[in-house]
């Protein structure tokens, strides 16, 4: 709402305004008119006044009336309230209160006018400044309106000044204009809008018939409701008579306007008078604007001598700003990504969105391939329509054509349609151009969407994993020659079972023992069996000599500890020479030293040469305290490992043969010892219990480190010939591999077998490694072990043999490869020795 | 044409022979492609009696097509090689080697470990450390005991109307040279020869018989003078034992095998061939005591023959195959690999007459005679084993020799030499 309105409307609303007002009123109303007509009142003088003469108003009317005598402003609000009165005779009386707070409010209203209008006139108006501030003051006394008017007089001798002198300096105009702008920075006094009982309420009694068009009221003698919800009655209505006679009485007519929101008539005031005449002279409406105001060259061309700021300009002013370069860089960066769009972008993205799209679900999917999205990427082929036959040919072959039976057949069908054999009557044709038109066609096409609609869209990826892809891809046995494929030879001889054999380190003779109480010598080329020892009892375990050139043979018997020298009685004379010379070389007695726990349970004899024990190639017996079970040569063939049945702590016991003597390694029972065997290069014992392998060292007499099989009960062990790798048999059917390198778990656990395993071997050149126990099968397979530490050794099951048959359901008891070919040789339970190549 | 009437396809044929005496006309003939060797050997018969009048009896043939030996029918032959039918064949055709008929069973104590044939002589090592000489009729001639241990290998040296000298070697670590006087019927071992660290394995006799090899467990190929002489014996004074007689030393013992050497043969008077467990063929240049080749097989082997006819090597290992070395190719030397035995093949031996026959021994028991140019069937298999044979001979063309784990030691005579080979 435009400020000259807001008093306007505040007057109008006070329509029982004192009814004491009196003729002087009108008359100083006419006087004052008068004034307004010649032009010459200052407003600024008369709103200071009126700001003076504020608070004794409110009690007092008459003096009011006479106070505001030389006011123009408030005379006219007086004449306004008397020429209400007048006219608001038959309505309800509002509150004497009302009253007095409608006084008040006039004068807020007032003062906001002012303010109001000086905000508008701009800031330019520099001169209005010390006006304003001096009117929203409440209570400003005397003294300052005298100031500003001295402080305006000053300032309008500037201006004169400015006009007369045109030679005076502009600094002088400037430093004075500062000075009198400092006028105002006296701080403000905020003004309580509510002091005065002023209410938003009150004001918006104004309107009480909403925001609607007042025409709606026409009918009705009131105009909307107050709070309450009472009608406020509408003001009398007039006739054109009423009107006439009014216009002749009222000296007012002329400025009396009826306000369209209310009905009511409305006095306007001399103000009102005044900013209308200045609109409709195209003036500005404020009556403080000077336009004739001197102008004052802030920036001017000209240099100045000194600065007008006293300080040089910060360096930073000179300089692009830092924190702008980084925003423009981000929003560039941003635009070279693609991250954010350009204006023009976002509008033709605009653009393209609301243009509709469509699919073609059935395309080909190169289109939609363009615009990159994942799933379209690839699209679903249309299912195929059957290709047409030969009866929709326009000239189908006469097979096709109905003939008069299935023609009948047709007609019968004709309720039902859909059992006919076809869709359509195969009709011949003289020429494809005689050929009228489908009558289905549109309904043929339309059915071909509906498949089309329905059919799948997706292609489902079907999840196919074979069994064999899960099996570790192992490379071929082919290519893991050479190792044993087939039985070539079955060494026949014995007649018991055979417990166990062994190659010769050359690999030409072997030697096998068993329970008929013999240890035989045959020759692996042709199976001879070249000599046959009887020893007197069954024969455990028997083992050559791991040294070349000699001719030794450890067979265990019972309890004793056999030393073989088969090899006269084979033909190896000299080296069974060699090996009797040898022996025949007594140790020095210092050394046959052997302390008494040894004593007790190991005995040495030397058998006499000229004997008939020496004769059947013994030479040295030792008795132990219990039976044998498992016998192990280091591979210096120098010490002989025997490991005694339920032996306790005295399990293992260690020969030396070249000292004839023997030790005790262990002085704690570890278990129920299985088997002792070397370490192949290290002085280490690796000790089978029933659970467990342990590792000792010989040097230090400490253990190493243990090794869990995770079998119920092992059976039989073997090193690989580099030493770092163990493999466990056990009578549970496993075999555990150990890399000892890794870690005392077990690094695979072949299960091959169907049943106990009861012994297994190394290869001692080929990656080669056999186990064989009750089962049918003795089964070969390919153990490589790398130089690469980082790479596990390669286990592949080659090749099942098929062993002997069984006897007290065992098969096989022992195996052995032969020293250098890929041969396996086992002792079987039906007291052959067969031979795989 | 007789041939019987089939659906199978027609294909041209020419027959062509080396034989001049059995050449037929040049001109193609068109047979049914499933006839088999029995009904080409017909018709060549019936052609030969068109053209010459003077072959009267039936002459049995075999058919060479693509340079192998017919055994099944045209047809298959031909699908097996992948040979179009459409083309005229070329058949050659050669004389049927007679099948060997057995002679006699020539009984020992013990295994039959090495034999050898010089003429009407039979010279036998057995297990029972002896050795025997037979004639080729059966007669047992000589036991000679003197070994410690099993005779491995034996050879005749010479043999003239009064004297024979021969060689044995055995597992006693030494070989011996003897000489038996045939009026008298007596033997007398002249010199031992100790250079052998374990068994003496196989030996060889050079051709110009003054030389003979010996290779051993003990992973050496050993070279002795085989002179009656005894300027060759170590002096006898050194020995401690006189009893045990004259010794001699080798002439060269060639090292290089890594382990036993299991056959030695004679290329020429210089080269000395000899197979080992190690799966390596060497030939050894006895002058210069150094390795001339050396042939890497994959298998050990057990034994190897040499046939100057063809000068080629045939050599049997730990397999069920012989195979077929050729020393002079650079790339492939296995030129042919004959596989029927069902176990390991122990022994080979060349025929001295003919370039294309070997025999060989295998523990399967039987003794199979093999043309070379047909790799899957021999020409016959020689029955009558019941145990491993372990020695083989066809030194005397006349006869095939073998020996065997059931003590025995069976003649077969082959009736017939070819006439172009003899």
């Amino acid at each position: 709402m435009p400020p000259f309105r807001i008093g306007f409307l505040k007057r109008k609303i006070n329509p029982d305004e004192p009814r004491n007002d009196t003729t002087e009123e009108e008359i100083t109303d006419i006087k004052s008119d008068e004034e307004l007509i010649k032009g010459d009142l200052d407003g600024g003088s008369d709103a200071a006044d009126s700001d003076c003469e504020e608070e004794p108003v409110e009690s007092d009317v008459e003096r009011d009336a006479v106070l505001f005598d030389d006011s123009a402003d408030s005379v006219l609000g007086e004449n306004d309230d008397a020429e209400d009165t007048d006219e608001s005779d038959g309505t309800e009386l509002s509150s004497s209160e009302a009253e007095n707070s409608d006084e008040n409010n006039s004068e807020a209203s007032e003062s906001e006018n002012s303010k109001d209008s000086g905000a508008e006139s701009g800031t330019s108006n520099v001169q209005s400044l010390p006006n304003t501030s001096g009117q929203s003051t409440q209570r400003s006394n005397r003294r300052l309106s005298q100031r500003k008017a001295t402080v305006k007089e000053k300032v309008g001798a500037a201006e004169r000044a400015a006009e007369s002198k045109q030679t005076r300096d502009q600094i002088d105009v400037l430093s004075e204009r500062i000075s009198a702008a400092n006028v105002s920075t006296q701080p403000v006094q905020q003004r309580d809008e509510y002091e005065s009982g002023d209410t938003s309420d009150e004001e918006d009694r104004v309107n009480t018939a909403g925001d609607v068009p007042m025409w709606w009221y026409n009918e009705y003698p009131h105009v909307g409701y107050d709070l309450d919800g009472r009608r406020i009655g509408k003001p009398p209505q007039r006739d054109q008579i009423d009107e006439f006679l009014r216009k002749c009485e009222d000296p007012e007519f002329w400025r009396t306007v009826k306000d369209p929101n209310t009905g009511q008539d409305i006095v306007l005031s001399k103000d009102d008078l005044k900013l209308i005449e200045r609109l409709r002279t195209s003036q500005i409406p404020s009556e403080s604007h000077d336009e004739y105001e001197p102008w004052v060259e802030w920036f001017s061309s000209q240099v100045l001598a000194t600065p007008v700021r006293a300080f040089p300009e910060h360096k930073r002013s000179f300089l692009p700003s830092r924190g702008e370069q980084l925003q423009v860089a981000r929003i560039v960066h941003a635009l070279k990504m693609g991250w954010t769009k350009t204006r023009r972008q976002r509008a033709r993205d605009r653009r393209r969105d609301k243009v509709k799209k469509f699919y073609d679900l059935w395309g080909s999917g190169e289109v939609e391939a363009e615009g990159g999205s994942g799933p379209r990427a690839r699209p679903v082929p249309a299912p195929r329509r059957p290709p047409p036959t030969h009866a929709e040919s326009y000239n189908p072959p006469p097979e096709y054509l109905l003939d008069n039976k299935e023609m009948k057949e047709w007609e019968k069908l004709s309720e039902t349609p859909w059992k006919r054999k076809y869709t359509f009557l195969p009709t011949r044709h003289a020429a494809l151009r005689e050929v009228p038109a489908y009558p289905r066609y549109v309904r043929e096409r339309f059915l071909r969407c509906l498949d089309l609609y329905l059919a799948p869209r997706a292609i489902k990826m079907r999840l196919t994993i074979n069994a064999e892809d899960l099996v570790p891809k192992l490379p071929s046995p082919r290519d893991l020659q050479p190792f044993p494929t087939s039985e070539s030879l079955q060494l026949r001889g014995h007649t018991g079972l055979v417990r166990s054999v062994d190659f010769d380190p050359s690999g030409q003779y072997i030697v096998s023992g068993g329970d008929d109480e013999t240890v035989r010598v045959w020759e692996t080329s042709t199976g001879r069996c070249l000599r046959t020892v009887d020893v007197g009892g069954p024969v455990a375990r028997v083992l050559w000599t791991p040294a070349s050139g000699l001719s030794l043979v450890a067979a265990a018997v019972g309890d004793e500890l056999l030393f073989l020298n088969p090899g006269a009685g084979v033909g190896a004379h000299r080296v069974a020479e060699r090996t009797d010379e040898l022996l025949e070389r007594a140790p020095p007695q210092h050394d046959v030293v052997m302390d008494e726990r040894t004593r007790a349970c190991v005995t040495w004899h030397e058998v006499a040469p000229d004997g008939e024990l020496w004769a059947r190639g013994v030479r040295i017996v030792i008795s132990h305290f219990k039976q044998l079970v498992h016998l192990s040569w280091h591979a210096k063939g120098d010490y002989v490992a025997a490991t005694v049945r339920e032996g306790g702590a005295r399990s293992v016991v260690v020969h030396q043969v070249s000292r004839r003597r023997s030790q005790l390694p262990f002085r704690r029972a570890a278990g129920l010892v299985q088997a002792a065997i070397f370490h192949p290069q290290r002085a280490q014992l690796f000790v089978a219990t029933q659970r467990a392998v342990r590792v000792y060292d010989l040097l230090k007499q400490e253990l190493v480190r243990k090794l869990r099989t995770g079998a119920q009960w092992v059976s039989s062990l073997a090193v690989h010939p580099r030493g770092d790798h163990l493999l466990v048999g056990s009578y549970d059917r496993k075999l555990v591999w150990f890399d000892l390198e890794l870690s005392g778990r077990p690094y695979q656990t072949l299960r091959l077998h169907g049943s106990a395993v009861r012994s297994v071997v190394f290869h001692r050149r080929y990656p080669l490694f056999a186990s064989g126990g009750d089962d049918r099968d003795i089964v070969v397979s390919h153990g490589m072990v790398y130089n690469d530490l980082l790479q596990n050794p390669l286990l592949v099951p080659l090749k099942q043999l098929r062993a002997g048959e069984p006897r007290d359901q065992l098969r096989v008891l022992d195996l052995r490869f032969h020293p250098t070919q890929p041969w396996l040789l086992a002792a079987c339970a039906d007291s052959t020795l067969r031979l795989y190549t | 044409m007789e041939n019987e009437s089939g659906d199978a396809a027609q294909i041209q044929v020419r027959f062509i022979t080396k034989q001049e005496q059995y050449a037929v006309s040049d001109s193609p003939y068109a047979i049914q492609s499933n006839v088999k060797t029995e009904q080409l050997n017909t018709l060549v018969n019936a052609l030969l009696k068109e053209n010459k009048t003077n072959i009267e009896k039936v002459v049995d043939f075999d058919f060479l097509v693509c340079g192998e030996l017919l055994r099944t029918s045209v047809a298959e032959h031909l699908r097996e090689k992948s040979i179009s039918t459409e083309e005229t064949l070329l058949i050659e055709y050669i004389e049927r080697f007679p099948a060997p008929t057995p002679q006699d069973c020539l009984m020992h104590d013990d295994w039959v470990s090495a034999v050898d044939t010089h003429g009407n002589w039979l010279l036998s090592g057995c297990y029972d450390n002896s050795i025997h000489i037979w004639n080729t009729k059966g007669q047992h001639k000589l036991a000679i005991p003197g070994h410690t241990s099993p005779v491995k290998a034996v050879a005749w040296v010479s043999l003239n109307e009064s004297e024979a000298i021969f060689a044995s070697g055995s597992h006693d670590q030494s070989a011996m040279l003897w000489v038996w006087n045939i009026p008298s019927n007596s033997v007398d071992c002249i010199v031992t020869c100790r250079g052998h660290d374990k068994g003496v394995e196989c030996l060889a006799v050079s051709a110009d018989c003054q030389r003979f090899a010996t290779g051993g467990w003990d992973n050496s190929v050993c070279l002795w003078s085989a002179s009656k002489s005894t300027e060759d014996n170590v002096p006898s004074k050194k020995k401690s034992k006189p009893e045990m007689g004259h010794s001699r030393e080798p002439l060269t013992t060639l090292k290089g095998h890594k382990e036993a050497v299991s056959g030695v043969q004679w290329m020429d008077f210089n080269t000395v061939l000899s197979t080992g467990w190690d799966h390596l063929i060497k030939l050894w240049d006895c002058e210069l005591g150094g390795i001339k080749q050396e042939i890497a097989g994959n298998k050990a082997f057990f034994d190897a023959d040499w046939s100057p006819l063809n000068r080629s090597i045939i050599t049997a290992s730990a397999d069920r195959h012989i195979r077929l070395y050729d020393p002079r190719s650079t790339e492939s030397i296995v030129k042919a690999t004959y596989t029927s035995h069902t176990g390991w093949v122990q022994s080979v031996c060349w025929s001295k007459t003919c370039d294309t026959l070997f025999l060989s021994a295998g523990y399967d028991g039987l003794v199979k005679l093999w043309e070379t140019r047909s790799p899957k069937t021999p020409l016959f298999e020689l029955t009558g084993h019941e145990d491993k044979v372990l020695c083989c001979d066809w030194s005397n063309p006349a006869y095939l020799v073998s020996g065997a784990c059931d003590n025995t030691l069976r003649i077969y005579k082959a009736k017939h030499a070819l006439a172009n080979n003899i």
